[in-house]
């Protein structure tokens, strides 16, 4: 507690400090000094969260009291621990990254500026996951909404940019306001401004009042986790921020939409109906889908990962969706293991694509160029940041023993549950979901392979990427440390799932500890079969039981006595095997098939080609156009406007094709007609004001007439 | 009419030299200037075709002949400009006639002339990652035996593309690529799915046949005519000798003339079982391409037997053929061959009825007959476009005035048409094989007397893969002095990228096969 | 696709039994000159040089022969002994030999035209029919030097595919085989060395094995690559001691 506290203050002294430092170091100090400054806060705060996390303590710290509003409290409990600490992580290696390259902005941009907005966008995030009533949370939440708009925005020279940071700005705002006006509901019910007055005080509410707070809720903050439909600012504002803020908005603030969507569908007033559930299922398996389909047939790098961050955002709120569903329906335990995947996945994503993005702002710097079309070949040049990339790619994908795998793998095992459900109808629903989200994996793996192909091998497309070297380490350690991070978060499942089913603890779905890492060494285990039991423990599935209370290294989750394992899986088990597999393939090619033998490089071959150039070889715009030609109704690519150049009637001298007018799936069924529906009523509008009098005598009238009939 | 002709141009273009060199050919000598005007009018008016452009470097002038035919009594027209060889620079065609945009390029290369106007000079025969621009092997300064000098190329070679468009590439196939294939190279301009056009790469296979035969015997050269393409040699050595004989006055004796059509419609015969093979190859039907090719095996066995040689090399010579056949082995060839047609037709029919075949080679590759006229197309390939072009209806030789067939043809175009047309032709083959054999005339095989003379002459044949023209011309010592080939292969190859717009990669294989061209009688 | 099978399954079994057995069938191959006197003018009318005359016979270089029948069919030359036959393959003495099974059973075939004229690709294509189907043998023509153990060279190497095909030889593995098919990759045959090509493969690629011809028919070439693998034994280059295993003159 007196640690925590002292972290916390430590936490505000160090942002004050940046931005006072900011304001009075001259410019090109500026970069160093927000990299050491905001990384020893970020630190601060993921020491904070990790404490809380792994002690199981919360924080509760009543500020001062404001009459007729209540009092101002800070409050840490697990659940916004576990947020803490990944904000916390993809800060801390944004802020290191910083150093290095803004360096770029240096005399472009006020860095100065930035510095400040970047520690009160910090200070903000850190607020919104730390107050302890609604009137903190909402000046908190409007203030990151704002700083992170403010943020997006910093290359505020580019056309595009503005439009990117107005629509996020228009669709954070009606969100924000969504989101207050269900908080605020429910503080006037509870009679209570303070969150700790919320629960258990809305036992009398009806159907229609539950469904009404769920749906602005689930709005308000799903515009913020970019879900589908309100997705459609993310990938535009994406390419428009710097990279260390694309981490942050991709590894921190989306986060903070989930945060509120659990916060008030599990804490402040749970879900009891099914109906919400299936909303938060379907509305995240569909935002799966989408996002990683336009992600697989996006060529710029960073607006693909931005797709890609709706895809794993739809994938946890799907997760999330399933749990509801589970608890509603009384299993509490597969519940439990569905929010322990969507925490589990959030925070992987955390991670890789925080990476990602740091890695996606590398290439951008060193190779001037973020179209995949005209990257290649840069492994050569950059083989560090490439194999970061790589472990970030594969980690996404969902390959073991990389973090991704285990998460996804969860998720997908959680929604084949859907068996023990009662309802057919229900189960039906999951069956197409948990179909999406298999096709979804599938995508991944195309959207992310042709990524790491087009960018690190082949030849350069481009003359600049010839010219592109290895980022210096203060960029690329930070992006080591969160490879590492995906590495140990892969292998080590059955540390993390205890932790994430504490952060649950207090309500009323977790066990999945109990189901997922069953400490059955001890024979008195209940529940399983001593044969099974002997036989698990033969094969060394308690391996690490000593050193993690209850956590071996196989996750298996545990059914009943007629089924006692559901699945059983361990990403350690992989991880050795592999390495084994490695070096023993490697042994016995080395040491016995090519015993005595040399082995000889042959050059290349390319069908005998003089010299094969970088024209001639594969550009990602081919690499996906057999799933952009497959999903051809969804993406629906408008005719590229084409031109032919010919002189002497038969020459061909060029075919020009354009960027394929792409519409966007979301701006063509919904947006387009809504936009076009309000232009339909402003002109209706428009048209009443004619200028003239006895026009507006007429309407005056009317007006008269209405209200007397009404009275 | 010739006449008419000649007469109408002098009209129009007085101040020239028209010569009626005998009753099917004409010759208008004119100053390089007026070649474009004269050319133009020829092919847009009165619809002759272009068959080849020759350039020869007679000292002191240089002399550009492009040639031109009609159907019959139009005849063949050679219009002539000569200029001092010191000015290297001609007016291109290619503005009103398209047709001799390669041949422009060729003599481009291989002289070192200039055509100006013309859009695509260099990088075409001689390749500009290997040599130097200034290379100019045909030049007669340059020695035939020597290697020449490998100049490093000045600059890295670019392929030119045409296609401009977000993630767009090449996809390069070859020179070496999949299987039993001659080496050329075809890049593929694609955005991913559809190719969106292809342009061949050739000329790999440069062996300089035109500069190996100067300074020879024609008997010599005759070897280099026939071994231009092994898979129509005959045809290229009948071609090859009746140039010659045209030199010489030569008088080929009529059984002669009857046999070698005998052998030239074997030889077609064959080369069509061939392509029919390949076609099915190229969509994977297995069996009927192993039944083609039992065809085409038993058709070299046959062609063996009783020429000797399973390619029919070494059987034309000046003035006839070289060895006679018994009307027993004409006999039994004409036999085995309308055999091995029936066994022909009956895959034919097999072929028609398999919709797993015909969906992949129908409106696959598709030549429009405008395209095909105005690229100068010839053989199967125009025959298949509604251009129906026969060198042995228009203008014949060797005494197929004499023998009643019909030119097969078809309108559509794309490679079941062309599949059409080979069956069709196949047909037509072995009917003329029999009309030979029935009607075979008693005698000698060789012209008694085959002196040649100096001077020069154009030969033709209707190649299997359409027209083919040899131009040669004999020195004083009677040694070649220029030999030039125009091949249908060269003159097809300039449409293939007709073919290749807009189609989906895996068709790639199927119009190859069916357009069924040689490397080597292109590259020659 | 019924039609088909039966068909297929009606044409019957073609397929010849060499290399157990000697194919007598009539066509198979064009035959080569032996020897003959030396009478006459026969040496000179050879175009190619092919033919010498030693001690009144004549010898032919194979190296050379283009099968143009000048020798044969010519009034002024002596008569020339002819022979059918088509294992005409020679091992260059100066290339190592191979240990034995250094390929396994089955064999990868990379074919590169380096220009030839159309007819020895024509014969390799051949090769797969179901008259000589080499498949049975295990060998099979492969699209890539990657994998290929032979390399099947036709053409006399021109210069614009020398590249190529020096990478193709790069390419393959070892152990490898280089065979050259037809006379124009054994010497140039009438096109080479010249200015724009070499004297055949030889000039590129170390030539394990070298089958003349023109074209080489396909059990020659199927001699050759058998030869390569040391299945068959090899012939000479040159009469009279050349070819082995005479086959029965066509009716």
């Amino acid at each position: 507690m007196i640690l925590s506290g002292a972290l916390l203050i430590l936490f505000f002294a160090l942002c004050f400090t940046g931005i006072a430092l900011a304001v009075v170091l001259p410019q090109r100090h500026g970069s160093f000094a927000l990299a050491v400054v905001a990384s020893l806060a970020a630190a601060a705060i993921t020491g904070l969260g990790g404490i809380v996390l792994l002690s199981g303590n919360s924080f509760q710290c009543p500020l001062w009291t404001i009459p007729e509003l209540g009092t101002l409290s800070l409050s840490i409990d697990r659940l916004s621990a576990l947020f803490l600490v990944s904000a916390g992580a993809v800060f801390l290696a944004a802020s290191v990254f910083s150093n290095a390259y803004m360096q770029r902005y240096v005399g472009h941009y006020s860095l100065r500026s930035f510095s400040i907005l970047y520690y009160a966008l910090l200070l903000s995030v850190t607020l919104v996951l730390i107050t302890g009533d609604v009137l903190a949370f909402l000046i908190a939440w409007e203030a990151m909404a704002i700083l992170s708009y403010l943020l997006v925005n910093y290359e505020h020279e580019r056309e595009k940019n503005i439009y990117a940071g107005w629509l996020m700005l228009a669709l954070s705002e009606m969100g924000t306001m969504a989101a207050a006006f269900s908080l605020l509901l429910l503080a006037n019910h509870a009679h209570s401004m303070s969150f700790a007055g919320f629960r258990g005080a809305f036992h009398d509410f009806g159907p229609g009042m539950r469904w009404a707070i769920f749906l602005l809720s689930f709005f308000g903050f799903g515009v913020k986790a970019g879900l589908v439909p309100f997705s459609v600012w993310l990938p535009r504002a994406h390419p428009a921020a710097t990279a260390n803020i694309s981490a942050v908005l991709s590894g921190v603030i989306l986060n903070l939409g989930l945060y509120g969507i659990v916060r008030v569908n599990l804490d402040f007033l749970p879900i009891s109906l099914p109906g919400p559930g299936l909303v938060v299922l379907i509305v995240g398996s569909v935002s799966a889908l989408i996002g990683i389909l336009y992600a697989t047939v996006e060529n710029d790098l960073k607006t693909m990962l931005a797709h890609s961050s709706i895809e794993n955002m739809g994938l946890i709120t799907a997760a999330l969706g399933a749990g509801f569903v589970f608890a509603v329906d009384g299993h509490t335990v597969i519940a439990s293991i569905a929010f322990v995947a969507a925490l589990y996945q959030m925070t992987n994503h955390s991670l890789y694509k925080s990476l990602l993005f740091l890695g996606a702002g590398t290439v951008d710097m060193r190779a001037g160029q973020r179209n995949m079309d005209k990257l290649g070949g840069l492994m050569k040049f950059m083989p560090w940041t490439a194999l970061f990339l790589l472990v970030g790619a594969l980690a996404i994908s969902a390959l073991p023993p990389f973090n991704g795998f285990v998460s996804e793998w969860l998720i997908l095992q959680s929604l084949l549950r859907s068996v023990e459900l009662n309802s057919i109808a229900i189960g039906t629903v999951f069956a197409f979901c948990a179909a999406a989200l298999a096709l979804t994996a599938g995508l991944v793996i195309t959207c992310f392979t042709k990524a790491f192909s087009m960018i690190f091998l082949g030849l350069p497309r481009s003359p600049q990427v010839e010219e592109a070297s290895e980022a210096t380490p203060s960029m690329t350690v930070p992006m080591g440390v969160l490879a590492v991070l995906c590495l140990v978060l892969g292998v080590a499942p059955t540390w993390v799932i205890p932790v994430l089913d504490g952060a649950l603890a207090p309500y009323a779905v977790s066990g999945a500890t109990q189901a997922l890492v069953p400490p059955f060494l001890n024979p008195a285990t209940p529940g399983l079969p001593p044969d099974f039991v002997h036989d698990f423990h033969d094969l060394g599935a308690q391996i690490g039981a000593g050193i993690v209370p209850a956590s071996g290294l196989v996750v298996l989750h545990r059914g009943g006595a007629r089924n006692p394992v559901v699945f059983a899986m361990s990403t350690a088990y992989m991880l050795v095997v592999l390495v084994l597999l490695l070096a023993i393939v490697f042994a016995v090619v080395r040491f016995w098939l090519a015993r005595g033998r040399t082995a000889v490089r042959r050059p290349l071959w390319a069908g005998g080609i003089q010299q094969l150039r970088p024209e001639m070889t594969y550009t990602a715009t081919g690499y996906s156009s057999p799933v952009s030609v497959i999903f051809n109704a969804i993406l629906h690519p408008g005719a590229a406007p084409e031109t032919r150049e010919v002189i002497y009637e038969h020459f061909r001298t060029e075919i020009r094709r354009g960027d394929r007018e792409e519409s966007h799936i979301l701006d063509r069924l919904i947006f387009t007609p809504l936009a076009q529906g309000a232009m339909a009523i402003g002109n209706l509008c428009a048209k009443m004001h004619n200028g003239k009098l006895n026009t507006y005598v007429t309407y005056v009238l009317i007006v008269l007439l209405a209200v007397l009939l009404i009275r | 009419m010739l006449a008419d002709v000649l007469r109408e141009a002098e009209m129009r273009w007085p101040g020239n030299l028209y010569n009626r060199v005998d009753a099917r050919s004409g010759e208008i000598e004119c100053a390089p200037e007026a070649v474009s005007e004269i050319c133009g009018w020829l092919f847009s008016e009165r619809e002759y075709i272009f068959a080849c452009l020759i350039a020869e470097e007679r000292s002191p002038d240089w002399e550009l002949r492009y040639v031109w035919y009609g159907a019959g009594d139009d005849g063949v027209i050679h219009v002539v400009a000569r200029q001092p060889v010191a000015e290297q620079t001609f007016a291109s065609l290619i503005g009103r006639v398209h047709a001799v945009d390669w041949s422009e390029r060729e003599a481009e290369d291989l002289f070192g002339l200039v055509f100006q106007g013309h859009p695509r000079l260099g990088d075409f025969v001689l390749h500009d990652d290997r040599w130097n621009r200034e290379v100019t092997p045909m030049r007669k300064q340059v020695d035939a035996n020597a290697p020449l000098v490998r100049l490093l190329p000045e600059r890295e070679w670019r392929p030119l593309l045409v296609l401009n468009a977000p993630g767009g590439f090449a996809m390069p196939i070859g020179p070496v690529y999949s299987g039993v294939t001659e080496s050329a190279l075809f890049l593929l301009e694609t955005q991913g799915e559809d190719v969106i056009r292809c342009v061949p790469r050739l000329f790999y296979k440069y062996r300089a046949l035109e500069k190996l035969a100067e300074g020879r015997t024609a008997a010599y050269a005759l070897l280099l005519a026939e071994r231009c393409n092994g898979t129509s040699a005959f045809a290229h050595s009948l071609a090859f000798c009746q140039a010659a004989e045209k030199i010489g006055g030569v008088n080929v004796p009529s059984r002669a003339r009857a046999l070698r059509i005998l052998l030239a419609e074997l030889e077609r015969f064959r080369h069509h079982t061939a392509a029919i093979r390949e076609i099915c190859e190229s969509t994977g039907l297995a069996v009927g391409a192993s039944e083609a090719a039992i065809l085409e095996e038993e058709l070299l066995r046959l062609s063996c037997q009783y020429t000797g040689h399973r390619y029919l090399f070494g059987l034309n010579t000046i003035g006839g053929l070289t060895r006679d056949f018994e009307i027993g082995p004409c006999l039994q060839t004409l036999e085995m061959a309308q055999s091995i047609l029936r066994r022909l037709e009956r895959l034919e029919q097999r072929l028609r009825r398999t919709n797993t075949f015909v969906d992949r080679i129908e409106e696959v590759g598709s030549v429009s007959p405008q395209d095909a006229r105005e690229f100068g197309l010839v053989g199967p390939i125009a025959r298949a476009s509604g251009v129906a072009r026969d060198l042995r209806k228009m203008q014949p030789y060797s005494g197929y005035e004499n023998f009643s067939f019909n030119v097969p043809q078809e309108q559509a175009g794309d490679g079941y048409a062309r599949l059409r047309v080979l069956f069709a032709e196949a047909r037509q083959a072995v009917g003329l094989i029999e009309q030979a054999v029935s009607a075979l005339p008693l005698g000698p095989i060789r012209a008694e007397t085959a002196h040649l003379a100096p001077g020069a002459a154009l030969g033709w044949v209707e190649a299997p893969r359409g027209a083919a023209f040899h131009w040669l011309r004999l020195a004083d010592d009677l040694t070649v002095e220029r030999y030039h080939l125009a091949t249908p292969s060269f003159l097809n190859w300039n449409g293939f990228h007709l073919a290749t717009e807009n189609f989906s990669f895996q068709d790639f294989p199927i119009i190859l096969a069916t357009f069924g061209l040689s490397m080597a009688e292109n590259d020659r | 696709m019924s039609r088909w099978v039966l068909s297929g399954l009606k044409t019957g079994i073609k397929t010849t039994h060499y290399p157990a057995q000697q194919e007598i069938h009539a066509g198979v191959s064009p035959g080569l000159p032996v020897t003959g006197s030396a009478e006459g003018r026969t040496a000179e009318i050879c175009p190619t040089a092919a033919l010498t005359s030693s001690e009144g016979r004549i010898e032919v270089n194979y190296r050379r022969c283009i099968h143009c029948f000048r020798c044969v069919r010519s009034a002024e030359s002596a008569p020339l002994d002819w022979q059918q036959g088509y294992e005409w393959a020679a091992r260059a003495a100066d290339r190592p030999a191979l240990e034995t099974g250094a390929f396994g059973r089955s064999l990868n075939v990379l074919v590169v035209d380096a220009g030839d004229c159309g007819a020895c690709l024509s014969e390799i294509a051949q090769l797969t029919n179901p008259y000589y189907n080499i498949h049975r043998l295990g060998f099979f023509i492969t699209p890539t030097p990657r994998n290929a153990d032979v390399l099947l060279v036709v053409g006399p190497a021109t210069d614009q595919m020398r590249a190529a095909l020096k990478k193709a030889y790069d390419a393959m593995p070892e152990p490898r085989r280089v065979v050259a098919a037809g006379v124009c990759a054994l010497s140039g045959g009438i096109f080479g060395p010249s200015l724009v090509s070499g004297a055949g493969a030889a000039d590129v690629v170390p030539v394990d094995v070298e089958v003349p011809g023109c074209p080489p028919p396909p059990l020659a070439i199927l001699h050759g690559l058998l030869v390569a693998v040391e299945r068959k034994p090899s012939a000479f280059l040159s009469s009279p001691s050349a070819p082995a295993n005479p086959v029965e003159a066509a009716p």
